[in-house]
């Protein structure tokens, strides 16, 4: 049996929460919606080890991520690719550098190669013309096409996104799942993507191989 | 009567928790500056560079101005009312010890604090509001590495310089008020070096060492345990300039009691 990529066990995020047992398979894309008060919103913190769990366990890969030092977490983290709610992205810095600042912290890459890379992913984001604009000039829009960018830059095996589609529209929404998927690969998807979010708009059902419903003190897979 | 020894008895047990944390907080700062990983020293030294920018270079007008008048006040005064006693001698030990040793890091290190100690506090609150430190963290980035170190390391560096030119422009300000008031300058420069003891050099030096830690500690620290609320910012910026202002008091005093 190959190991799941996520795999949360028994995981409880808030007080009353839901209880989250659920395995997320290489390659897929899965979907856990629920409201605030289910702790969806806190579980790719959860499982990332950015905030602590109520109870249970999360395994990235294999690896529990409270059980490793503060060095080794962050060295895991680079290898995943994560969005916060909000986009988090760095004020103080244009859209450009807050792409290229992973790749200037956790790589060896000389500064032309990390510009070159940049560039390329800006431009499958289509935000290369605001590219040396900060994030608070720019549409919603651009602030989460530069938050997945971002999170791609090392083109990550595995996906963490939270409440990736507040504030855009459906097409963008579908858009940018579509990059965060990387395209078709012989088990389904080229990455494997977590979506946790209050609300999945229609049009992205068709692209998601999972749905999770947190409702009522319980988990439900909806299909 | 348990009441007020009660409030005064938690008082206490948080500030001692607060220098506590303070304490263990420099420590991971210290730590942060050896572990730095080395794709990341070209980010943290950009970053190094504005802070010294900010802190440093910005300030040099106002504590030029600030260092300029308050010498020149000191020295046309002392010269005047110490010559009419036949004790003019005395503007070199008021000049050293008065503004090169105590007022000279205390102005310049209350100054900063004000300025850019404030400004650090709210920009990493801000940040912790925004959601950049949970990114950051998220991305595999340690915001200590990235966010602190350089700007702990900036305000140290740059109070430390600030405090050099604050003395150096106290001395020229003194010599243009002591010329003003018909001394010559050769005496004037006697009177200084005389008065002018190595310890005087190490405990100025020192100072802005230990000032340009307290503000490139304090404010940091306030900056990351704000709450996620923007409302927190403007707490957590009040916190950093009291804390500061008080522990470079309470520090300049500890100085004296050391080099009595």
């Amino acid at each position: 049996m190959t190991t799941p990529a996520i795999s949360f066990s028994e995981i409880v995020t808030t007080a009353n929460g839901v209880e989250f047992t659920l395995d997320v398979p290489h390659n897929r894309c899965v979907a856990i919606v629920g409201d605030e008060r289910s702790g969806v919103d806190d579980l790719c913190g959860v499982a990332l080890g950015l905030e602590p769990a109520g109870s249970g366990t999360v395994e990235i890969d294999g690896q529990n991520l409270s059980q490793l030092s503060r060095t080794e977490a962050l060295a895991f983290r680079r290898k995943l690719g994560y969005l916060p709610a909000g986009d988090g992205l760095m004020q103080n810095l244009s859209l450009k550098d807050n792409v290229a600042l992973p790749l200037r912290f956790g790589s060896n890459f000389a500064e032309k190669e990390i510009n070159g890379r940049v560039r390329v992913i800006l431009a499958a984001l289509r935000i290369s013309q605001a590219a040396g604009l900060r994030p608070a000039v720019v549409r919603e829009e651009h602030r989460r096409r530069t938050a997945i960018a971002r999170a791609l830059a090392f083109d990550p095996n595995i996906l963490l996104l939270e409440a990736p589609f507040d504030g855009i529209t459906d097409r963008v929404a579908a858009e940018l799942l579509d990059i965060a998927l990387g395209g078709e690969h012989s088990g389904g998807s080229r990455r494997t993507v977590l979506v946790t979010t209050q609300h999945l708009p229609q049009e992205l059902l068709s692209r998601i191989h999972s749905i999770y419903r947190a409702a009522k003190g319980k988990l439900h897979k909806e299909r | 009567m348990i009441a007020p020894i009660s409030a005064i008895g938690r008082g206490i047990s948080r500030w001692v928790s607060t220098v506590g944390a303070l304490a263990r907080f420099l420590s991971v700062i210290l730590v942060a500056a050896v572990r730095l990983p080395a794709p990341g020293r070209k980010v943290v030294w950009r970053v190094f560079k504005d802070q010294i920018w900010f802190t440093a270079v910005q300030a040099i007008p106002l504590l030029a101005i600030l260092s300029a008048i308050l010498s020149f006040l000191v020295i046309s005064q002392a010269v005047k009312e110490l010559g009419r006693l036949g004790a003019s001698e005395l503007i070199g030990t008021l000049l050293v010890l008065a503004i090169v040793r105590e007022l000279g890091p205390l102005l310049t290190a209350l100054t900063v604090a004000g300025r850019s100690g404030t400004a650090i506090a709210s920009e990493l609150a801000t940040n912790r509001a925004m959601g950049e430190i949970k990114a950051l963290e998220g991305m595999g980035i340690d915001p200590v590495h990235y966010i602190v170190l350089p700007r702990f390391g900036g305000a140290v560096i740059s109070i430390f310089g600030l405090i050099i030119l604050f003395d150096i422009v106290a001395i020229a300000s003194g010599l243009v008020a002591a010329m003003s008031s018909g001394m010559a300058t050769t005496r004037y420069f006697e009177i200084v070096m005389r008065s002018l003891t190595f310890q005087d050099i190490w405990i100025t030096i020192a100072k802005g060492f230990v000032f340009g830690g307290v503000i490139g500690l304090l404010p940091s620290f306030q900056g990351l345990a704000a709450g996620g609320a923007s409302t927190d910012v403007p707490v957590a910026a009040s916190k950093a300039i009291v804390g500061s202002m008080l522990g470079i008091f309470l520090l300049s005093v500890v100085f004296v009691l050391f080099s009595i």
